[in-house]
């Protein structure tokens, strides 16, 4: 763990990296979630309409 | 399902290897970019900044399908299908100006020198806040779906001067200008020395974010036409 912190240490570049993707997961989890929300609604509202 | 794994995969690898790999003057290596004179690590902007740029096109190209769609056939799924595109549209051409402005602070020295592509994007900006100011403005669906469709047409044909004519036959500090001395032609960005990795990293990621913003656009008008679907259920009653 120390050898990897030192690494990030004197590679500035790579902490940057996995600041990206931290914040790439962050907005895909959110698309995805807002996605399957969407598709539920949507569903409940098909079921509503075969129930009338 | 799988589409949403493979953006997730593709996205996460052009950010790993937009960021992390390195430019050297000589590669040898298939995930070395070369030294570019001039903009060394800046280069690497490419990656992220143009397909902003790229989708800003994309983003006002599909608004404009959809309000000639909907002008044929009048339905109003297609205005809010066209009024989501434009929305992206707007959106990525702030995050481009932005991106290339805090670029530029360290490629040229200053934020906004009104180069010739800064100011034509802030002028792509103008032309589609206006087209928000008018949407908000009619309060008539069937009207500002009308109006905004013939004026989102309108406002289509000034994006390929704006984008691909003007910045490339004027002189200016942007990539790609007539005076560029990497594009001598004044050609498009990509012909300057890029190596066979960074651009298959650069359409990669034009790729990417092109599957990004069909989703986010899909999400979109989905929930605008849900929204849409439950006030006219509460107005019925």
């Amino acid at each position: 763990m120390e050898g990897f912190y030192n690494f990030l240490n004197a590679n500035a570049i790579f902490i940057v990296m996995i600041i990206v993707l931290i914040v790439w997961i962050g907005i895909f989890t959110f698309l995805y979630n807002l996605d399957k929300r969407l598709k539920g609604i949507e569903k409940g509202i098909k079921g509503d309409k075969h129930e009338k | 399902m799988v589409w949403k794994i493979f953006l997730f995969l593709l996205l996460a690898f052009v950010s790993v290897a937009g960021i992390s790999f390195p430019i050297v003057e000589n590669p040898q290596a298939w995930y070395q970019f070369p030294l570019i004179p001039g903009l060394e690590e800046n280069a690497k902007i490419i990656f992220f900044h143009v397909p902003t740029a790229w989708l800003t096109v994309i983003g006002f190209l599909v608004s404009t399908i959809f309000s000639v769609k909907y002008l044929r056939k009048k339905n109003l799924d297609d205005d809010t299908k066209s009024y989501v595109a434009a929305q992206l549209g707007l959106i990525f051409c702030i995050l481009a100006t932005v991106t290339g402005a805090v670029w530029a602070k360290f490629a040229w020295g200053s934020y906004w020198s009104w180069d010739p592509r800064q100011t034509s994007i802030f002028a792509l900006m103008l032309i589609y806040g206006a087209w928000f100011a008018l949407r908000s403005s009619i309060e008539s669906e069937d009207k500002r779906a009308t109006l905004s469709a013939v004026y989102s047409i309108l406002a289509f044909v000034t994006v390929p001067f704006f984008v691909f004519i003007m910045p490339r036959i004027m002189d200016g500090l942007h990539p790609g200008s007539a005076d560029d001395k990497f594009t001598p032609s004044g050609g498009p960005v990509v012909n300057f020395k890029m190596n066979s990795s960074m651009l298959l990293i650069f359409f990669l990621s034009l790729i990417g974010f092109t599957i990004l913003f069909y989703w986010m656009w899909n999400v979109g008008y989905r929930s605008l036409l849900l929204k849409e679907k439950f006030n006219k259920k509460l107005i019925r009653g």
